[in-house]
C-alpha cells in the first residue's frame, strides 16, 4: 500500500472543509440579510416603537375609551457623568437612598443569564441599554423635571401612552391592563419584559385586537452605541399600526347612570337589546373608577384597597352571582307546560296553600293572571304535569322521563352553560337533570315531590343575572335570542360574525303572548307586584322577584322589557337583601328603561329615593 | 555531530512568516476586542492584549529556546515529557475548579492548562513508539499501544472534563492513518474468526478512520437537509424534493460522475473491481442516510432537541443555543468588507453580546470587523500554514520527524475546524481556542512550541540520517 498517497486524503478532507466553511461563510456574511438583522436586534440597534392601543367606542360613538400620553424617564448607566444623586433623587421628590435602591432594582429586575458552555452566570443588564428610571410619569410632573435633565448626563425622557376612561365607569366590563407575566413572554414573542397586557374584560378578551402591529426601526450606530443613521435607508424599517377602533353595543350614558343609581348599594343591573343580543350595560354595584387601575404604581395603590373592600366592588355579580332565580322562572315554566301541551293559555289552578306557601290573591285563572298574581300552587300543580306525564308506569321513571323533556327545554334557553362570547368570567349557573338528581337521591329514588321547588325556581337551580336578563330578552323576541355580547364591530368590517347567529328556543312564538300579557298586568294592572315600574308612555312588561338568601334579608329582583309592542330593551336588576323585588328593583329598573328610551327621567322623586338610599352597604372599612 | 551553525540556517521562512503573520492578526483582533479606552496602550498590562503581547513575547522567548537545543532531545526524551505532562493533568484534577472544570494549574490569571501540553508530549511520544515500528510489525498489540498513549491523556482530561481538548486528541487517528497504523488487525480477528474466511486486509479497516469520518459528514448532511423542502425548477412543472430525496439524488451524481471519469481513466481490469467497490458505496451509503433519517425520527424528543439545536435546525436563541446564535450573529452581519477595525458592535467586550468572544469566539470579531474579505484572507493563510507543514512532513528523512509534523497539522485543522465551525453553526459549542489568536497564556505557549519544535526538527532534517 502506497502510504504518501494517503497525504492526499488528508488534503481532500482539509480542502473540503475549507470550501465548505467559505461558501458557508460567504452565504451567512453576503448574501443571507437574517444575521445582520439578527445582529441588530441584539446589539440593541433597532428600536421597538409601540403604537397606541386601539380606541373603544360605545354603541353611541362616544369614546370611552382613550389613550393619554405619559413619560418614562429613562436611564443609560454607560453615559451617566457624575450623577448628584441628591439633587436627582430631590427634582424626583424621593430620597437618595430610594434613588440607590432603583438603582440595584433595575440591575437585579433584569435577571441573570447561566451560560452552559462557560458556566459563568452573567447579568442580563447592559450598561449601554436605556432602562425605565421612573414609569407612567404624567405630563404635569414631567414638566417641572425636564427642564433640569440636562444637568443629569445619562438620563432623558420618552413618551408613552397610558389607558385613559374617560366617563369613569364600566370597569368591570372594560378590564384593566398590566405587566405581562414571564410565562407570557415565553408563550407569546410580541411581548417584552414591562410590557402591558390586557388583564380582565374587554381589554383582555380583545388583547390581540387592540394591542395593535409593532413597528422596528434600525440604526446605525457606532461601537460605542450613539446612533448615527437609520439603517440601509429605513428599507427593513417596519412602521408601527395603531389597532381599529373597537364598537361596542354598550351604551356608556347608560351604564353611567346604571352606576349612580346603584351607588351605596350592593347588586347589579343587566340590559341587553333583545334584537341584537348587545349588552347595553352591565352594571356591577358598588363599581369603581377604571382608572384607578391604570398604570403600575395605581394598581399597586388601588388594587389592594379595592380587594380588600368589604362590598367585594372586585365580584363580578352580573357573571358570578349564581341565584336561585325564584319567580322569573314561573315565566319559563309557563311556556315549556303551555309547548308541552300539559296547560293551556287559559288554565286555571286553585290556591292551594297546603302545596306550597303563597300570599293572598284572586284565584289565578289563566296564565296571564298566574304571572300577575305570582301564584306558587298555580306553578307547582303546572310544573307536576310536565315533569309527571304518565307516560311510565313508575312514578319515578316518569319524573325522570318529565325531567329530561324539561331540561331540554330549558337548555335552549342558554341556561346552565356558559355563553360563547366576549364576556370573559361566566359562571354556568346549575339546570339539574336526571343525573343531577341520581347523584343525589340515587337512580329511580326521586320524583316531583323530591324537587318541587324548581317549580317556582328555588332549590336547586340556580342562574346568574346575565342569563336572567337573557331569558327577558327572549321573551321579548317571542322565541329567540342572539348571544349577549359586548362588542359589536372591530374597524369597518362590520358586526363580529360570531355572534350573528339566532339561537331558537324551543317554544313556540304563540306561547309566548300569554306570558306577556301576564308581565303587562304585573305593571301596569291594579293588584300588580310591579307597579313602581310604571312608566307613563312607555309600557313596560315586567316580572317582580325575590331571592331567598339564607344569610340574610332577601335580594330584590326585577326583570322588565319594553316597550311592549317593540322591545327595545330587556333589563334584569338585583338589590342585594333589599327584601321585596317590587319595592327597590322595580323602580330602578323603570329608570334604566325610561333613561335608554327617552334619554332622561320624568319623575325626579322616584330618581331621588333611589340614589339616596343605602342599603346593606358598608362604609366603615 | 553537528556543527555549530547560525540560528536561523535551514528554517523554513514561509512557515516561520504565517506564523508570525498569525500572530500579529491575532493580537491586532485582541487590542480590537478588549479595547478600552482609558488604556489605549498596547503595553498596558492591565488589558487583555498587554497581556496577550507579552505572551506572545514570552512565547517566542521558548521558541528561542526550543532553537538553541539540540532537536534529538524529543525523541531521546519523549517519554519522560510525556510522563511528565501525566503527572500534570493528574495533579490539576485536585485543583479547585474553575467554571465547573479542574483544567486549572496555578493562581488567578496565570494559570497554566497542562492539556494544552499534553497535546506535544503525546504528539512527542506517539511519534518515536510509531517511527520504531517496521510494516510487518504491526499487529493488534502495537496498534492498541498506539491507541493507548492516545486513550490515557483523554481519559485524564475528560475527567476535568474538558470535552472540546477530547475532542482534539481524535486528530491523532489521522495521523495513525497516514502511518498506515490502522485497525485492520483488530478488524481482521473478527473476520478471520469466521471459518473459511483468511483475508491479509480488509479495506474497511485499512481505510476506517477516512470512512468514520465520511459516515459522519453523510449522517450530518441527512439530517441537516431532512426537514427542508427544495422546490426544483424542472422543465415545465417543478419538482418538490424533500431533504432526503436530495442526498440520495447527490450520491447517484456522485455515482455517475465517478463511472464517467472511471470509462475514461481506468484499464478494463480495475474497472469491473472498482465498479463493484463503487456500487456497493453508493448502496451502503444509501442505506446510511436512509437510515439516519428513520433512526432520528424514532428518537426521544429531547434527544431530537439536542441534535437539532447543533446542526442548528432548531432556534433557542436565548436558552442553549445563546453563544452560538450571537457568534453567528456576529459573523453574519460582517458583511463583505466588514464594519471595520474597532468597530464590532455586537462582538465586543465591551458590549458583551458574545460572550467570551476574546478566547473561544475571537473569531467573531475579527469576521465581523473584517468580512468575507478577512475571512477569506484569514483560511488562505491557514491553508498555506497547514499544507506548507505537510510539505515539510513529507520531505522529512526521519519518519519521527514526520509523524510529528502531521501531529502538528491535524491537531491545527482540529482547532481551526472545530473553532471555526462553533461560530457559524458547524459544529456544537465545546470550548477550543483558535490558534494564535485567542487571548490565553497556555494556548499561545503550547501552539509556539509546537510550531518551533517542529520548525526546529526541520531545520535539523539533514542532520539526522535514519
Amino acid at each position: 500500500m502506497n502510504l504518501e498517497a494517503r497525504r492526499n486524503v488528508i488534503l481532500s478532507f482539509i480542502i473540503l472543509m475549507i470550501s465548505v466553511y467559505l461558501i458557508k461563510l460567504f452565504y451567512m456574511q453576503v448574501i443571507d440579510e437574517t444575521w445582520t438583522l439578527r445582529a441588530q436586534e441584539i446589539a440593541e440597534k433597532r428600536k421597538v416603537i409601540f403604537p397606541p392601543r386601539g380606541v373603544i367606542f360605545d354603541r353611541n360613538d362616544k369614546k370611552i375609551v382613550t389613550n393619554q400620553t405619559y413619560y418614562n424617564l429613562m436611564m443609560v448607566e454607560d453615559s451617566i457623568v457624575d450623577l448628584d444623586t441628591a439633587a436627582l433623587a430631590k427634582l424626583i421628590g424621593w430620597t437618595p437612598k430610594q434613588v440607590h435602591a432603583r438603582f440595584k432594582e433595575i440591575v437585579e429586575g433584569e435577571g441573570t443569564y447561566y451560560n452552559k458552555i462557560t458556566r459563568k452566570r452573567t447579568l442580563n443588564y447592559q450598561k449601554i441599554r436605556a432602562y425605565p428610571f421612573l414609569k407612567e410619569v404624567t405630563l404635569e410632573e414631567m414638566s417641572k423635571i425636564a427642564p433640569h435633565l440636562s444637568n443629569f448626563k445619562g438620563f432623558h425622557y420618552e413618551a408613552t401612552s397610558a389607558r385613559n376612561y374617560p366617563y369613569k365607569s364600566a370597569a368591570n366590563i372594560l378590564g384593566y391592563l398590566s405587566e405581562v407575566y414571564r410565562e407570557e413572554i415565553e408563550e407569546d414573542p410580541f411581548y417584552k419584559p414591562g410590557n402591558n397586557i390586557g388583564r380582565a374584560g374587554i381589554e383582555r378578551f380583545y388583547e390581540k385586537e387592540l394591542r395593535g402591529v409593532k413597528g422596528i426601526k434600525y440604526i446605525v450606530t457606532s461601537a460605542l452605541n450613539n446612533a448615527i443613521e437609520s439603517y440601509a435607508d429605513g428599507k427593513y424599517d417596519t412602521t408601527a399600526h395603531q389597532a381599529p377602533p373597537l364598537k361596542m353595543g354598550m351604551d356608556v350614558e347608560l351604564q353611567s347612570y346604571g352606576e349612580r343609581l346603584m351607588q351605596k348599594k350592593k347588586g347589579c343591573i343587566v340590559a341587553i337589546e333583545p334584537s341584537s343580543g348587545e349588552i347595553l350595560s352591565m352594571v356591577s354595584a358598588p363599581s369603581y373608577d377604571p382608572n384607578l387601575l391604570v398604570g403600575k404604581r395605581n394598581i399597586s395603590a388601588n388594587y389592594p384597597k379595592l380587594a380588600k373592600d368589604l362590598n367585594l366592588p372586585l365580584f363580578p355579580r352580573p357573571l358570578q352571582a349564581e341565584y336561585p332565580p325564584g319567580s322569573i322562572f314561573k315565566l319559563v315554566q309557563s311556556l315549556i307546560a303551555m309547548q308541552e301541551g300539559v296547560i293551556t293559555a287559559t288554565s286555571g289552578f286553585p290556591c292551594d296553600k297546603s302545596l306550597v306557601g303563597c300570599h293572598n290573591h284572586p284565584t289565578a285563572r289563566n296564565i296571564a293572571e298566574a304571572i300577575q298574581y305570582s301564584c306558587n300552587p298555580y306553578y307547582y300543580m303546572a310544573v307536576r304535569r310536565i315533569i309527571q306525564q304518565g307516560v311510565k308506569r313508575s312514578t319515578n321513571a316518569d319524573a325522570e322521563y318529565g325531567l329530561q323533556k324539561w331540561y331540554k327545554y330549558i337548555r335552549s334557553f342558554g341556561l346552565g352553560k356558559i355563553f360563547d362570547t366576549d364576556v370573559s368570567g361566566q359562571r354556568p349557573g346549575l339546570i339539574p337533570n336526571p343525573a343531577f338528581y341520581d347523584k343525589w337521591y340515587g337512580h329511580h329514588a326521586w320524583a316531583f315531590s323530591t324537587i318541587r321547588s324548581i317549580s317556582i325556581g328555588q332549590g336547586e337551580v340556580k342562574l346568574t343575572p346575565l342569563q336572567m336578563a337573557n331569558i327577558v330578552a327572549i321573551i321579548a323576541n317571542k322565541g329567540w335570542y342572539y348571544t349577549p355580547h359586548f362588542v359589536r364591530s372591530i374597524g369597518k368590517k362590520g358586526a363580529l360574525a360570531q355572534f350573528n347567529k339566532k339561537h331558537w328556543t324551543m317554544i313556540n312564538y304563540q306561547h309566548f303572548d300569554p306570558v306577556i300579557e301576564g308581565m303587562r298586568r304585573v305593571v301596569n294592572e291594579p293588584g300588580g307586584t310591579g307597579k313602581m315600574a310604571r312608566l307613563n308612555d312607555i309600557l313596560v312588561c315586567g316580572k317582580t322577584g325575590t331571592v331567598q338568601n339564607p344569610h340574610g334579608e332577601d335580594h330584590s329582583v326585577f326583570f322588565a322589557f319594553a316597550p311592549m309592542n317593540k322591545p327595545k330593551i330587556a333589563v334584569a336588576v338585583f338589590v342585594e337583601n333589599a327584601g321585596w323585588g317590587g319595592t327597590w328593583a322595580a323602580p330602578i329598573a323603570s329608570l334604566i328603561i325610561e333613561k335608554y328610551l327617552k334619554g332622561k327621567v320624568s319623575d325626579p322623586d322616584k330618581e331621588k329615593r333611589i340614589l339616596e338610599a343605602q342599603i346593606a352597604f358598608q362604609t366603615a372599612n | 555531530m553537528r556543527k555549530q551553525e547560525s540560528l536561523t540556517e535551514h528554517l523554513d521562512w514561509s512557515l516561520f512568516g504565517a506564523l508570525m503573520t498569525m500572530l500579529l492578526m491575532g493580537l491586532a483582533t485582541v487590542y480590537s476586542v478588549a479595547y478600552n479606552e482609558e488604556a489605549p496602550s498596547l503595553f498596558a498590562f492591565s488589558e487583555k492584549y498587554g497581556r496577550q503581547l507579552f505572551w506572545i513575547l514570552f512565547s517566542l522567548f521558548l521558541g528561542l529556546l526550543v532553537f538553541l537545543i539540540d532537536s534529538d532531545i524529543y525523541r531521546r526524551f519523549a517519554i519522560p515529557i510525556y510522563l511528565s505532562t501525566h503527572v500534570l493533568l493528574i495533579v490539576v484534577l485536585f485543583m479547585p475548579a474553575v467554571h465547573g472544570a479542574h483544567a486549572w494549574l496555578g493562581v488567578g490569571s496565570f494559570g497554566v492548562q497542562p492539556a494544552e501540553f499534553a497535546k506535544i508530549s503525546t504528539s512527542l511520544l506517539l511519534a518515536k513508539y510509531i517511527s520504531g515500528l517496521t510494516v510487518k510489525q504491526q499487529n493488534t498489540r502495537t496498534v492498541l499501544t498506539a491507541s493507548s498513549i492516545l486513550l490515557i491523556p483523554m481519559g485524564l482530561i475528560l475527567l476535568q472534563p474538558d470535552a472540546g481538548t477530547f475532542v482534539v486528541f481524535t486528530s491523532f487517528l489521522f495521523v495513525m492513518y497516514r502511518e498506515g497504523l490502522t485497525f485492520d488487525p483488530i478488524l481482521l480477528n473478527f473476520v478471520n474468526a469466521i471459518p473459511g474466511v483468511r483475508y491479509k486486509e480488509t479495506w474497511v479497516g485499512s481505510h476506517f478512520i477516512p470512512i468514520l469520518f465520511a459516515l459522519l459528514f453523510l449522517s450530518v448532511v441527512t439530517l441537516l437537509l431532512d426537514s427542508v423542502v427544495f422546490v426544483m425548477p424542472f422543465f415545465v412543472t417543478e419538482l418538490q424534493l424533500s431533504g432526503s430525496s436530495l442526498v440520495l439524488f447527490g450520491l447517484l451524481l456522485i455515482y455517475v460522475v465517478s463511472w464517467l471519469l472511471m470509462q475514461r481513466f481506468t484499464t478494463r481490469r480495475e474497472r469491473s473491481r472498482m465498479m463493484v467497490v463503487l456500487s456497493l458505496g453508493l448502496i451502503l451509503a444509501g442505506g446510511l442516510s436512509f437510515g439516519v433519517d428513520t433512526g432520528f425520527d424514532m428518537l426521544k424528543k429531547h434527544q431530537k432537541d439536542r441534535i437539532e439545536l447543533v446542526l442548528g435546525l432548531r432556534e433557542d436563541p436565548n436558552g442553549d443555543d445563546y453563544n452560538r446564535n450571537r457568534a453567528m450573529a456576529a459573523v453574519g452581519s460582517g458583511g463583505f468588507l466588514g464594519k471595520g477595525y474597532r468597530e464590532a458592535s455586537v462582538s465586543s467586550m465591551r458590549t458583551n453580546h458574545v460572550p467570551e468572544s476574546e478566547t473561544d469566539f475571537i473569531f467573531c470579531p475579527f469576521a465581523e470587523e473584517w468580512g468575507f474579505v478577512g475571512v477569506l484572507v484569514l483560511f488562505f493563510l491557514y491553508f498555506f500554514m497547514l499544507f506548507r507543514i505537510i510539505i515539510i512532513a513529507e520531505r522529512q528523512r526521519a519518519a519521527f520527524n514526520r509523524i510529528y509534523a502531521y501531529c502538528v497539522a491535524m491537531i491545527l485543522f482540529y482547532h481551526f475546524a472545530i473553532n471555526i465551525g462553533m461560530n457559524i453553526g458547524f459544529a456544537p459549542v465545546i470550548g477550543i481556542p483558535l490558534p494564535f489568536f485567542s487571548y490565553g497564556g497556555s494556548s499561545m505557549m503550547s501552539f509556539s512550541v509546537m510550531m518551533f519544535i517542529l520548525l526546529k526538527l526541520d531545520a535539523q532534517r539533514k542532520d539526522v540520517l535514519r
